[in-house]
C-alpha cells in the first residue's frame, strides 16, 4: 500500500500568510512523514492553485492530500472535487483549518506557526487513515409538504404545483389567506390586500397538483430529504364541506356569540360560522370550544335547520400520512403579546387598538364596512395616535430586534385615516423610520406632505383615559419637550414575533431556533431560505419579520430550492457514517436515545446504523462506553493519532 | 426485622419447584467472621444462607458472570436465577436492566430491606473491638449490633461500625424484587453527601495532592474493576493485552486497537484509569462500596464516584437505580438542562 501524501498550504491572501509563516508550514510539512509533496500558493481555491494539486497529484503519484487553508464549511467540497477531477477518492482529501482556528484568532507569528504546523500534521495522521468511500444514493419522492396557508404558504405551493409537483398545503386554521386576508390595502402601492390575494386562494383550491388540508396540523415527521414521512392530524369541522351550501341558516338559530378571531375581537360570531366569506374552503365549521355540546340534546339547532344535512356531530379526528421528498415551512408570525405591553392600556380602554384590528376597522369588509369608527362610541375620531415600536427595539424588557414592517404599516394607517376623516389629525410616535425598500421612502414622504402626518420622534410612557379621551404621554425628543395630546384612538404598531406553536413544529421537523424564536437559516448571507435540517425549506415571516414581497420572494426561492432536490432521481448522502462493532456493542440502547437523527435502533439486542438517516455527528460514538461505535474517517485510532501528533510524538 | 428462615424457606421453596437454577447468596465463611458468596442449587444446601452485619458483598456481579457463562454454553438452562439483595444492590439490578445487559425475565430477586441499620464496616468494627475478634454480629429488634467475642456478647450501636455508604443510603430497601424480607422503613438522612464535605473544602492544590498521594498507591491490580457490576465491558480501554479478540475480529480491527493507557502504575497513567472508570460510572455507580472495599491499598475510590453522583443530582436532578425504564444519563437531554457549566 503506497500512502503519498501531497500537503498545499494557502497564504488566503494575508488572511493566513499575515500571522502565520507559511513557508516554514510549509517546509516543516515536507519532512512529515508520509508526505512527498509539499508547497504554498497564495489563493489555494483559485483555478491555478487547485491546477497546482491537479498536477502534483499526476507528477508525484499522491493518493492523499491535505489542504492548509480555510474552514471546511467553506472549501472542503471545492478541494475535493479537485483530487477527484485528478481521478481520487473524494475522501482522501482533508481539510486543515489553518485560518479560523489559527491566524485569524493569534497574533504572535511564531506560536501561531507552530500552531499551524501541528493543525497541518495531525490532518496528515488522519488523511493516511481515511478509507476511500462512496456516497450512498436515496430514492426521492417527488412531493412536497408546505406547512402554513398564509400568503408564503400559498406562493411556495403554487410554484411547485406549477412547476408540476404535487404538493400538499397543510394550514392549521379553517381557512388559507393567514393574516393578509386581514389586511386592507398594502403599501406602499395601496392595492386592497383581498383582491391580490384572493385569486392566489382560488388558485389554489382548484389546482390539481394542490391536496389542501385545512383546520390540520403536523403531527409527526420522520424520515430524511427526498423521504420524509408525515403524520397530519386532520380535525373535525363537524360539517361536510361537499353538502354544505353556505346557506347561512345555521348561524341564524345558534345561540353562541364569541368574539371573531378573523376581526380580531372587534365583531362576534356563532359558535357555527365562516371564518369570512372569501373562505378557502368555502364552508361553514362548527368551533367545538363554544359550541354548548356536540350532542344534539344540548342544543343542536344548527343541524335541525341544515337542510342539505351537512352537520355531522360524529365527525371524528383523523391521522393522514403522506410521504414528501422537500418541506417549506411558512408558519408566520402573530402580534406581540398585548398583555405585556400595560401601560398603554390595551385590552383596558376599547379605543387602543393593534395594528391589524385598525386594519379590519380600515377594511371595506370589516365590522364598519370600512369607516373608521370608535368601538367604543361608533363616533369618528378626529385626533388618532400611531404608537410605533410597541414591544420592538426594546432589550430591556421585550424584543431585542426591529419588526421591519411597522413603519410602512403605520405610514400606511396614517395615510388611509387622512383619506378617510380629511379634518383629522393623525400623530405617529416614532424611535426611527426604516423605510429602505422601493417606493417605501417616498410612501412615507407622502403622507408627511401630502397627508399632514405629524411624525413625533419619541416614545409614549403612558396611555390613560381622561374625559372620554384617551389621554397620550409622550415627548418630542427633537425639540425636547414633553407632548400631551388628547386622542380618540391610540393605534399600537405591535411587535410581531414567531406564530404560537412555531416552537413545538420547530421540535418536531428538528429545525433549529434563532433567540428570538424565529425559525433559523442555515447561513445567514448564503443559505437564507433553507433551515438547518437537509429537505427543510423556510418561507416568509416564520424566519424573521417580513413584509409581501419579500416573504413572496423567499417563498418563490424556497420551492425553487425544494424543487432542486424533487427534480432528481437519486440523492447522494455523505457515507461518513457510524459503524457499529457488532463484537463489541452491548446492545445498552444509549446511543440509540442520543441519536438526533434518529439513525440508530437496536436490532437482535445489538446497535444498528440506518445510514441514510445517519449524519456522521459523533454523538453515538462519544456516548458509546465500550467505544463499540465509531464514525468512518474520524476513527478512534485518527483522532488518537491526531493528538500524538499534535504533542509532537 | 428480616428472619434468615424466612429467606430460607422461600429459597427451598423456588429450588423445590425448580423455578430457579440457583441461588446466590451469603454463607458463613471457614476463615473469618465476614460472610461469604454462596451458590446454591439444591434444597438440602439451603440451610447454609445466612443474613447477618457481615453480608456486605453486591452479589450482582455474579449475575454479569452468569451472563458470560451462559453466553457459552451450548443448550443454556433458561430458567432464572435467584438473587439475594440489598437495597443498594437492588439498585444495581435497575442500572442493569436499564442498560439492557440483562432481562427481568432471567433473575428472581429475593429483597432484603435493611430496615433501620445496614451492613458493617471490618475495619471500623476491628478498631472498635480493640484488636479482640469477633465471632458473630447479629442484628438486634432495634438499631444495634449484637457482636459476640470470646468474652461474651456486647451490644453496639450500628451506626458506630456501619459502612460508610450505609450512613449516606436513599435506599435501605429493595426497589426491585419478587419476594421481600423485612419491612420499608423510612430512614431519615440529612445530607447524603456529607463524606464529601471534607475534600470539596479543600483548595484545588490541597485536592490534587490528596488524590495524587492516593492514586499513586494504585498497583492496578484492577480489583475495584473486577468487583464492580457495572464495569461490565469485554474491552476495557487501559487494557492492552486483554482485548477481546473473536474469531471475526479482523486484522484490520486488530491494527486499530489504541493503548490510550500505560500498564505501568505512574501517577499520570493511574489518574487515567480512575478517571476514565469515574467517568464511565457517572449516573450509573449506585454506592454498594465495593472498590472500595476491595481496594488492598485502600484508596478511597467511593468519594470519587460519590462526587460524581452529586454531579449527577444537582445538575440534572439524576439519581442512578430507581427506574428502569428512564434513559441513561448521558444518554437523556433535555431543554431545561442547565448550561452554566459551559463557559
Amino acid at each position: 500500500m503506497k500512502k503519498r501524501t501531497g500537503v498545499f498550504v494557502c497564504h488566503c491572501g494575508i488572511n493566513i500568510a499575515g500571522t502565520v509563516d507559511v513557508k516554514k508550514v510549509t517546509e516543516e510539512l515536507s519532512k512529515h512523514p508520509g508526505v512527498v509533496h509539499s508547497e504554498d500558493y497564495i489563493y489555494m481555491c483559485s483555478d491555478p492553485g487547485q491546477n497546482l494539486i491537479i498536477d502534483a497529484i499526476k507528477e508525484k503519484n499522491l493518493d492523499k492530500v491535505v489542504v492548509a487553508c480555510c474552514s471546511p464549511t467553506l472549501h472542503e467540497t471545492t478541494f475535493r472535487n479537485t483530487i477527484k477531477s485528478a481521478g481520487l477518492n473524494t475522501f482522501q482529501c482533508e481539510i486543515a483549518n489553518i485560518r479560523e482556528q489559527c491566524s485569524w484568532v493569534h497574533k504572535d507569528m511564531e506560536k501561531a506557526t507552530e500552531k499551524a504546523i501541528k493543525i497541518s500534521k495531525s490532518t496528515v495522521e488522519r488523511v493516511l487513515r481515511n478509507e476511500s468511500l462512496d456516497p450512498i444514493s436515496i430514492p426521492v419522492t417527488r412531493r412536497a409538504l408546505v406547512i402554513g396557508g398564509g400568503i408564503a404558504g400559498i406562493q411556495s405551493a403554487l410554484d411547485l404545483a406549477n412547476s408540476d409537483f404535487e404538493v400538499v398545503l397543510v394550514e392549521r386554521s379553517p381557512s388559507i389567506g393567514g393574516h393578509m386576508i386581514q389586511l386592507s390595502e398594502t403599501f406602499p402601492t395601496l392595492d386592497c390586500s383581498q383582491c391580490i390575494l384572493t385569486p392566489k386562494m382560488v388558485e389554489v383550491s382548484k389546482h390539481p397538483n394542490i391536496k389542501l388540508m385545512t383546520f390540520s396540523e403536523v403531527q409527526e415527521i420522520s424520515g430524511y430529504i427526498g423521504n420524509f414521512k408525515v403524520k397530519i392530524l386532520k380535525k373535525p369541522t363537524y360539517v361536510d364541506p361537499d353538502k354544505c351550501t353556505l346557506c347561512d341558516e345555521c348561524t341564524k338559530v345558534c345561540p353562541v356569540v364569541v368574539p371573531n378571531e378573523f376581526d380580531l375581537g372587534l365583531t362576534g360570531r356563532r359558535a357555527i360560522y365562516i371564518p369570512f366569506p372569501q373562505a378557502i374552503p368555502a364552508t361553514y365549521i362548527l368551533d367545538i370550544n363554544s359550541c354548548p355540546g356536540l350532542l344534539p340534546i344540548a342544543c343542536g339547532k344548527c343541524a335541525d335547520v341544515c337542510e342539505p344535512n351537512a352537520i355531522d356531530f360524529d365527525m371524528k379526528p383523523e391521522i393522514i400520512e403522506e410521504e414528501v421528498g422537500a418541506i417549506i415551512v411558512a408558519s408566520g408570525y402573530d402580534q406581540y403579546d398585548k398583555e405585556l405591553m400595560a401601560e398603554y392600556g390595551y385590552g383596558k380602554y376599547p379605543d387602543v387598538l393593534d395594528g391589524l384590528q385598525f386594519e379590519r376597522l380600515l377594511s371595506a369588509s370589516g365590522p364598519t364596512m370600512g369607516k373608521i369608527l370608535r368601538p367604543s362610541d361608533h363616533k369618528e375620531p378626529k385626533e388618532v395616535v400611531f404608537i410605533q415600536c410597541v414591544g420592538s427595539r426594546d432589550p430591556e424588557l421585550h424584543c431585542e430586534y426591529c419588526s421591519k414592517i411597522c413603519c410602512m404599516y403605520t405610514a400606511k394607517h396614517a395615510m388611509l385615516y387622512k383619506h378617510h376623516v380629511h379634518d383629522g389629525q393623525a400623530y405617529v410616535f416614532y424611535i426611527d423610520i426604516r423605510s429602505g425598500g422601493k417606493g417605501y421612502e417616498e410612501f412615507v414622504q407622502r403622507a408627511v406632505e401630502e397627508d399632514g402626518v405629524l411624525y413625533l420622534r419619541g416614545k409614549v410612557s403612558k396611555v390613560f383615559e381622561d374625559k372620554e379621551k384617551l389621554k397620550v404621554w409622550g415627548i418630542d425628543t427633537l425639540i425636547g419637550k414633553d407632548i400631551e395630546i388628547d386622542a380618540d384612538m391610540v393605534v399600537l404598531a405591535m411587535a410581531t414575533r414567531p406564530s404560537n406553536g412555531a416552537e413545538e413544529l420547530a421540535r418536531k421537523l428538528k429545525i433549529a431556533l434563532d433567540k428570538d424564536g424565529f425559525l433559523a437559516e442555515a447561513h445567514p448571507k448564503l443559505r437564507p431560505v433553507e433551515s438547518v435540517t437537509s429537505g427543510m425549506f423556510l418561507a416568509g415571516a416564520a424566519q424573521a419579520p417580513k413584509d409581501i414581497p419579500e416573504a413572496v420572494a423567499q417563498a418563490s426561492g424556497a420551492a425553487a430550492k425544494a424543487i432542486s432536490i424533487l427534480c432528481q432521481e437519486r440523492l447522494y448522502h455523505a457515507p461518513t457514517v457510524a459503524n457499529v462493532n457488532i463484537n463489541l456493542c452491548t446492545g445498552c440502547g444509549m446511543c440509540v436515545d442520543v441519536c438526533p437523527y434518529d439513525a440508530l435502533s437496536l436490532k437482535n439486542g445489538k446497535a444498528e446504523v440506518n445510514e441514510v438517516l445517519c449524519e456522521g455527528c459523533g454523538t453515538c460514538s462519544a456516548t458509546c462506553l465500550r467505544a463499540a461505535i465509531q464514525v468512518k474517517n474520524i476513527t478512534p485510532l485518527q483522532v488518537h493519532e491526531m493528538i500524538n501528533a499534535c504533542l509532537g510524538g | 426485622m428480616v428472619k434468615v428462615e424466612d429467606i430460607k424457606k422461600e429459597a427451598k421453596r423456588i429450588l423445590k419447584e425448580g423455578k430457579v437454577k440457583y441461588i446466590i447468596g451469603y454463607k458463613k465463611s471457614t476463615n473469618g467472621l465476614m460472610s461469604v458468596p454462596a451458590f446454591i442449587e439444591s434444597p438440602e444446601d439451603v440451610e447454609n444462607l445466612i443474613w447477618d452485619p457481615t453480608c456486605v458483598y453486591n452479589l450482582t456481579r455474579f449475575l454479569v458472570d452468569e451472563k458470560r457463562r451462559k453466553a457459552r454454553e451450548k443448550n443454556p438452562d433458561e430458567r432464572p436465577v435467584g438473587i439475594v439483595v440489598k437495597g443498594c444492590d437492588s439498585r444495581a439490578i435497575i442500572v442493569l436492566l436499564q442498560e439492557k445487559f440483562i432481562n427481568r425475565e432471567n433473575i428472581y430477586v429475593l429483597g432484603i430491606s435493611c430496615e433501620t441499620t445496614g451492613v458493617l464496616d471490618e475495619k471500623k468494627l476491628l478498631k472498635k473491638l480493640n484488636g479482640k475478634k469477633a465471632e458473630k454480629v447479629e442484628y438486634d429488634e432495634k438499631d444495634n449490633f449484637i457482636i459476640t467475642t470470646l468474652d461474651g456478647k456486647s451490644k453496639v450501636p450500628a451506626d458506630e461500625i456501619l459502612a460508610e455508604r450505609c450512613l449516606e443510603c436513599r435506599a435501605n430497601f429493595p426497589v426491585i424484587n419478587d419476594i421481600l424480607f423485612g419491612e420499608k422503613v423510612d430512614r431519615k438522612l440529612d445530607n447524603r453527601f456529607k463524606s464529601l464535605e471534607k475534600i470539596e473544602s479543600l483548595s484545588k492544590e490541597k485536592r490534587w495532592g490528596f488524590w495524587k498521594e492516593q492514586l499513586d498507591k494504585c498497583i492496578r491490580c484492577y480489583a475495584c474493576r473486577s468487583v464492580c457490576p457495572m464495569c461490565y465491558c469485554d474491552e476495557c480501554v487501559v487494557d492492552t493485552i486483554n482485548f477481546a479478540v473473536t474469531a471475526d475480529t479482523t486484522a484490520e480491527e486488530k491494527a486499530q486497537r489504541i493503548k490510550w493507557v500505560e500498564k505501568s502504575p505512574t501517577t499520570s497513567e493511574n489518574f487515567v484509569y480512575h478517571f476514565v472508570r469515574a467517568i464511565h460510572l457517572a449516573g450509573r455507580c449506585i454506592d454498594c462500596g465495593e472498590c472500595e472495599r476491595v481496594c488492598p491499598m485502600d484508596i478511597p475510590l467511593r468519594f470519587l464516584n460519590k462526587k460524581m453522583e452529586k454531579e449527577a443530582k444537582e445538575l440534572f436532578d439524576y439519581d442512578a437505580g430507581f427506574d428502569p425504564d428512564q434513559p441513561s444519563l448521558v444518554s437523556c437531554f433535555k431543554d431545561e438542562d442547565p448550561e452554566d457549566f459551559i463557559r
